[in-house]
């Protein structure tokens, strides 16, 4: 399954927006089979921040494991951000190649 | 007695703009002006342009140490206030030749300050709740207040340890800390260091009589004691 963040806004900032929009994307978590990729496509997004990455890609990670990807992306909000989750949560975001 | 309402073009006359580009600041939210009921026209009242050329770190400055009144245009009540003014900053921003690299960084930065200030403080804000946003494009400046608890008071929840303002700045900024439960917040400000370390972006911050500046594309802290011991934070971000 492939996640486009652009559906849930271009400037993906608080907390609380992250959360509303990890709990809106559980009713799709059932789609998702057991052995199926689950990957993240920054693509359109234009802001991004820590508090809101927090709150998605962290329970993503947390659930998903390695089958959780993300797109590579040029933007470096989302750089720094996914590089701070992983030095908080000690873990190490796969990227696709 | 009502205010008399200066046309577009004395406006623009006064502020040194073109007509075109106080229509586009009344389209992206920099400067909206007033429209009669029925009308087309644009209007603008003097005090809100004199608001418009006023001193941005004043007005928070003033605000965070004596409550004095805020204007409208720079207070967010709360955070979705705070996200919608985000955005428009974000769209006023994008015709000022910002790089697309520096543009969502700056909007990060002041959003990871802002949220801190609602996350910290809900629920106990000692008197004003919400926060103090305004922004200059032309400037190039973004000033962030608040009139809550600060730093230390809400960081010495789970770093017992900590004693003074500048003690808790420094950790804010450096350390990251886990284990903050019941707060679901955090490293927010680790995010604003690592973004000033590597691009052309500086910050002052200040919480109580602690005073941090962050330089451009240096990863050093500079933190020193101000006379001054301010409620909540105030945070300058220039880029």
């Amino acid at each position: 399954m492939r996640i486009e963040l652009k559906k849930f806004g271009t400037t993906l900032i608080s907390r609380q927006s992250g959360k509303e929009a990890f709990s809106a994307f559980q009713s799709s978590m059932s789609l998702i089979k057991q052995d199926e990729m689950v990957e993240v496509d920054f693509d359109g997004v234009i802001t991004f921040s820590p508090s809101w990455g927090d709150e998605f890609l962290t329970p993503m990670l947390d659930k998903f494991g390695d089958r959780l990807v993300l797109f590579p992306t040029n933007n470096p909000s989302v750089k720094i951000t996914v590089k701070l989750l992983e030095d908080i949560n000690k873990r190490l975001f796969r990227i696709k190649a | 007695m009502e205010e008399k309402l200066l046309t577009i073009a004395e406006a623009a006359e006064i502020l040194g703009v073109s007509l075109d580009t106080l229509r586009r600041w009344d389209k992206n939210g920099k400067l909206v002006a007033i429209r009669k009921e029925g009308g087309v026209h644009r209007y603008y009242r003097q005090s809100d342009l004199d608001l418009f050329e006023s001193d941005l770190i004043k007005i928070a400055f003033d605000w965070t140490i004596e409550e004095s009144e805020l204007p409208p245009m720079f207070y967010c009540e709360n955070s979705a206030v705070f996200q919608t003014r985000l955005v428009k900053m974000q769209n006023a921003m994008m015709g000022f030749g910002l790089s697309e690299n520096t543009l969502p960084l700056i909007i990060a930065v002041a959003g990871e300050i802002g949220n801190n200030s609602f996350d910290h403080n809900l629920g106990k804000w000692p008197d004003s709740l919400g926060i103090f946003f305004g922004f200059d494009v032309v400037k190039r400046q973004v000033v962030l207040a608040d009139r809550g608890l600060g730093i230390l008071s809400t960081l010495g929840r789970v770093r017992t340890e900590l004693k003074t303002h500048t003690e808790a700045v420094k950790v804010a900024f450096t350390e990251i800390v886990s284990g903050r439960a019941p707060e679901e917040r955090g490293n927010g400000l680790k995010f604003v260091r690592r973004v000033v370390a590597g691009n052309p972006v500086s910050l002052f911050f200040r919480s109580g009589d602690a005073e941090l500046r962050l330089k451009k594309d240096n990863d050093e802290l500079f933190i020193t004691r101000s006379q001054v011991n301010t409620r909540g934070c105030f945070a300058l971000i220039e880029y």
